[in-house]
């Protein structure tokens, strides 16, 4: 069981700096690189994969997707290679940490509020939460408890697999703990997944615009 | 049988059996509530092949909501085992 649950590599003046934190700092520098090799040699992937990320949102949210790209798409890259860089030895993936979930979260919570008001303005948007006042507790609720499933959600899924795989690992030390780390990967790109489609549904139920759907799917026709 | 037993000896016994019984009945509720969503999504699809997208999507969706329900049995056992609150706190 060592080296499922995160240590501390280090503390600056008191704050312990664990593993995962390295090892996100390590992602983000590999995503940046990633992105600007793709960009320099082959610009037209970047801009497909962006493309296909925003139909599936637009479909789920059922209105054009394209203004809140900046903040999905991000958010899918990083959990998906958050998730995933956990298989190479010795990084461990920075949600299997319970507080990067959390920030992620928390980052979601605020967002929603934030998207919400621009799109209607302060005061369209808390008449909105309390449309029947009898349903604003509820209301509240929900908004407390979605972000707490959202946090538990992924960090629950990316510890089981990663248990699951130390658990092989401890009973058969070769070959048979592979298709466990593929099970990873596929849950994984599949959190990752859920995590922004449902980040996106929260985003549309908040902003409820009338725009139509932009015509987005030329280039699969 | 537990006449001499330490107090964290006994948190230690139950807290494995409830381990054992709760990620049963964790994991089999939701399986279980899982293949019916399963099922009625196929049939759905073999009944309407074109609304065969929108019914993926809400699968999924759904598929997520009802998966984190076993993964908060998980986490309250983990927590039980790894991180018990009370051997560490009353002992």
């Amino acid at each position: 069981m060592d080296g499922v649950f995160p240590k501390v590599v280090f503390t600056v003046s008191g704050i312990g700096i664990r593993d995962t934190v390295i090892s996100s700092w390590i992602m983000v520098v590999l995503i940046v690189v990633i992105i600007l090799i793709f960009n320099r040699f082959k610009p037209g992937a970047i801009e497909m994969l962006f493309k296909t990320i925003n139909n599936m949102l637009s479909d789920v949210m059922g209105i054009d997707a394209t203004p809140y790209m900046p903040f999905l798409g991000s958010i899918m890259l990083y959990i998906m290679f958050a998730n995933v860089i956990g298989i190479i030895p010795g990084i461990s993936s920075p949600t299997k940490d319970i507080n990067t979930p959390i920030a992620l979260a928390l980052v979601v919570f605020f967002s929603v509020y934030y998207y919400g008001i621009r799109d209607k303005g302060l005061w369209n948007y808390l008449k909105s939460l309390a449309d029947p006042i009898i349903l604003l507790p509820f209301e509240l609720i929900g908004q407390f408890s979605r972000s707490l499933s959202l946090t538990l959600r992924l960090f629950g899924n990316i510890i089981s697999g990663e248990m699951i795989v130390a658990i092989m690992f401890m009973l058969v030390p070769l070959f048979v703990p592979i298709p466990m780390v593929g099970l990873g990967i596929f849950t994984g790109v599949l959190q990752a997944y859920i995590f922004t489609v449902l980040t996106s549904t929260y985003i549309a139920a908040s902003v409820e615009s009338n725009e139509p759907i932009k015509e987005l799917d030329e280039e699969k026709k | 049988m537990f006449e001499n037993a330490s107090p964290e000896l006994i948190i230690t016994i139950v807290t494995i059996i409830v381990a054992g019984i709760g990620i049963v009945l964790g994991t089999a509720v939701p399986a279980n509530a899982e293949g019916k969503a399963v099922q009625k999504a196929l049939e759905s699809i073999a009944r309407q092949p074109d609304s065969a997208g929108d019914i993926r999507t809400t699968l999924l969706i759904a598929m997520a909501l009802l998966e984190s329900t076993a993964i908060y049995v998980l986490l309250v056992i983990l927590i039980l085992i790894f991180a018990n609150p009370l051997i560490s706190r009353f002992f």
